[in-house]
């Protein structure tokens, strides 16, 4: 116990500078590189004449901040998840969560062009919330429906189901582009307004998951020994499924759907902090913010001077950790 | 018993056959423009042809659903090879990622000689008839990948055997998707609209591409189809029937993975037909497996051009790719299975 706070303190304490390197990094080098100094005065003297200045200002910077803060969101929201659920592959992109809101933007941008972007945030929310409640609604209504093995599948089937009739009626009213546009990985085009609402939202999420941290804890034990100790399971169900909702309806609403950030971040942080959740959910914050912020600088070179989707290199991470985890754990339940 | 089953069997043929028909006729006839039924038989039969129609008949939507129809033949039997072998009504080629195989192999070819899939002259032809064997390669590949993550103690356990290929879905797809975006504009297009599962720039060369594949990996599975009513049994019993049963899985695995690679080569990932074909067939003409195995394919076969018509017609005048009709029509019955399934 003494030793994983020395770790969890430690990451916390080491992630203002990993996170500036990375950030500095990821400002610095790209198409173009810019000299550190260039980027330095680009914050403190900003000149809008020099375009270096204006590649940093409204390219760059505001997009690592987005990946920055999607990391951070959608590892916390699947480090709750899988407490909750006590499901070692529950993650917002199995579980429907992606799809769902992807699903309510699409329904939006054909049946209400035009809507403010606080308002694509708030229903951005409502789609994740629609997606994990249909899978979670599901899982609970068939025999060992929430056993690991089964809502995977049941959010991968729900997931697609969701996608494919978005698809079909983005086609119908032919806006499928703009749909596209929207709930493709996006890293590279954040938007400015998205990014600053994003982080009141986003911060709810976050707040919300820190306060039934401990219950969280005490869930992932057992349900059994949750209402033992006197529990409120139900509401305890409902506050982290809110900050899971708030958390990836953000995350998708500012960059697009992008998987395995949420199923991954948390086994690793799991691993280095233990069990306890007050210590996991800043960690994967830390982690998460930190690790989609490298798969984005990397995501410029592997096809340089070609950007490559962000989803296609933490899929080079998830899919074989995806594996290992199922080939260690199998069908068993457990967070 | 027997005979009744038989005559069960006979009679759902020959309503499959119809339906078949009704779909394939509701397929022709309509379109871009509509012609009569009159129309559509003179341009067959030879009789007043006219040039334009025989262009669209023969040029588009004859092919179109030639290839409807092989596609759901070829996914709707190794559905049923799959489920036996793996003994799980849940498995189906491409939730176990063995159309994601075959599709990243496809696009790697599409990628390295640059395909034009629309061209027909004869250069082509010979890089066409390449593709299921590329497919092929991708597709065993991803069932090496899949049953070697899934073996415990020498057993398949079915449920590794669907989480890793849920993983191997999402590598391959994202595998793909690099791939497909490093090409040019024009094979990036032909690429995309390819891996969502489509079949509306089918022609003849795709045809011939793919028919001995079914002709004779098809045949092969039926004649062997007796052994996976065996399957069904217990292992230490099928042993003693002496019939070596490893060898015969991983024949008919490979069987089955031709098949599908040969459909994914020409039309793309198609989902969850080879998972309602066989469970529908089953409930028509029960469980031997050579009377499961015929049944399944025509019901694939009629599923197939039905829903490539619904894709056409009702999202007119732009197309919606089958492979997402399938998803739609499909995954309320996945689910209603899932529902039935004991855990």
């Amino acid at each position: 116990m003494k030793k994983t706070n020395i770790v969890a303190f430690s990451i916390l304490a080491a992630s203002p500078f990993l996170i500036a390197i990375v950030a500095l990094v990821s400002v610095m080098y790209g198409t173009k590189d810019i000299s550190a100094i260039t980027v330095w005065q680009a914050i403190t003297a900003f000149d809008p004449s020099n375009v270096d200045h204006q590649i940093v200002r409204t390219g760059r910077i505001p997009r690592i901040a987005a990946v920055l803060l999607v990391g951070a969101f959608l590892a916390v929201a699947g480090a709750v998840m899988q407490g909750i659920t006590r499901n070692y592959l529950a993650s917002p992109s199995l579980m429907g969560v992606n799809d769902g809101s992807a699903f309510v933007i699409t329904l939006a941008i054909v049946f209400f062009p035009g809507l403010p972007n606080y308002q694509m945030i708030l229903l951005s929310m409502l789609g994740s919330a629609l997606g994990a409640g249909i899978v979670f609604g599901f899982g609970s209504l068939i025999r060992n429906g929430l056993s690991p093995v089964r809502l995977a599948i049941i959010g991968t089937v729900i997931g697609t189901f969701l996608s494919s009739i978005a698809t079909a009626i983005a086609m119908y009213f032919q806006v499928s582009q703009t749909v596209s546009v929207w709930y493709n990985t996006k890293v590279h085009m954040v938007d400015m307004d998205m990014l600053m609402l994003a982080i009141p939202f986003g911060l709810i999420g976050l707040v919300l998951a820190l306060i039934s941290a401990k219950a969280i804890t005490i869930t992932s034990l057992g349900e059994d020994i949750a209402i033992g100790l006197g529990q409120k399971t139900k509401t305890v169900k409902i506050i982290s499924m809110l900050a899971v909702v708030c958390l990836t309806g953000t995350a998708v609403a500012l960059v697009g759907k992008i998987a395995f950030v949420g199923l991954v971040i948390p086994h690793i942080t799991r691993f280095l902090v233990g069990v306890d959740y007050r210590f996991i959910i800043p960690c994967a914050a830390v982690v998460g913010a930190f690790f989609l912020a490298l798969c984005d600088v990397l995501s410029r070179f592997v096809n340089y001077p070609f950007e490559t989707p962000i989803g296609v290199l933490t899929a080079l991470v998830g899919v074989p950790f995806f594996l290992y985890l199922v080939r260690k754990h199998g069908g068993e339940k457990r967070a | 018993m027997r005979k009744k089953t038989s005559s069960v069997f006979v009679m759902t043929v020959s309503i499959l056959m119809l339906f078949i028909l009704g779909a394939g006729y509701l397929h022709i006839t309509n379109g871009v423009f509509d012609m009569s039924v009159m129309d559509v038989l003179k341009t067959l039969l030879r009789i007043e042809p006219n040039s334009k129609f025989d262009l669209v008949i023969f040029e588009f939507r004859l092919p179109r659903i030639v290839i409807a129809a092989l596609v759901g033949v070829g996914l709707g039997m190794a559905g049923v090879v799959l489920q036996g072998i793996t003994r799980n009504g849940l498995a189906d080629p491409g939730i176990l990622g063995i159309n994601a195989g075959a599709g990243a192999a496809v696009v790697i070819f599409m990628f390295f000689f640059q395909l034009r899939l629309t061209s027909a002259d004869m250069s082509s032809w010979l890089s066409i008839l390449m593709m299921p064997i590329f497919g092929f390669v991708g597709g065993a590949m991803a069932a090496v990948l899949i049953f070697s993550f899934a073996l415990k103690n020498g057993h398949l356990d079915m449920q590794r055997l669907i989480l890793t290929g849920i993983a191997i879905n999402s590598g391959f797809g994202a595998l793909s998707l690099f791939l497909s975006l490093r090409m040019n504009a024009q094979d990036y297009e032909a690429a995309a609209v390819w891996m969502a599962g489509s079949i509306y720039n089918a022609n003849w060369i795709f045809v011939v591409t793919m028919l001995p594949w079914l002709i004779l990996l098809g045949f092969y599975v039926y004649r062997k189809s007796y052994l996976l009513d065996y399957f069904q049994l217990e292992e230490d019993s099928i042993t003693s029937l002496g019939i070596a049963v490893e060898k015969e899985k991983m024949k008919l695995l490979l069987a089955s993975v031709g098949l599908v690679s040969a459909c994914v080569s020409v039309s793309g990932s198609i989902g969850f037909i080879g998972l309602m074909a066989p469970h529908i067939a089953k409930q028509l003409v029960g469980i031997q497996h050579r009377y499961v195995m015929p049944v399944s394919a025509l019901i694939g076969a009629g599923l197939l051009i039905l829903a490539d018509f619904i894709g056409k017609t009702v999202f007119a005048p732009s197309e919606l790719a089958v492979g997402i009709v399938v998803s739609i029509i499909g995954i309320p019955y996945f689910l209603y299975l899932l529902v039935k399934s004991k855990a």
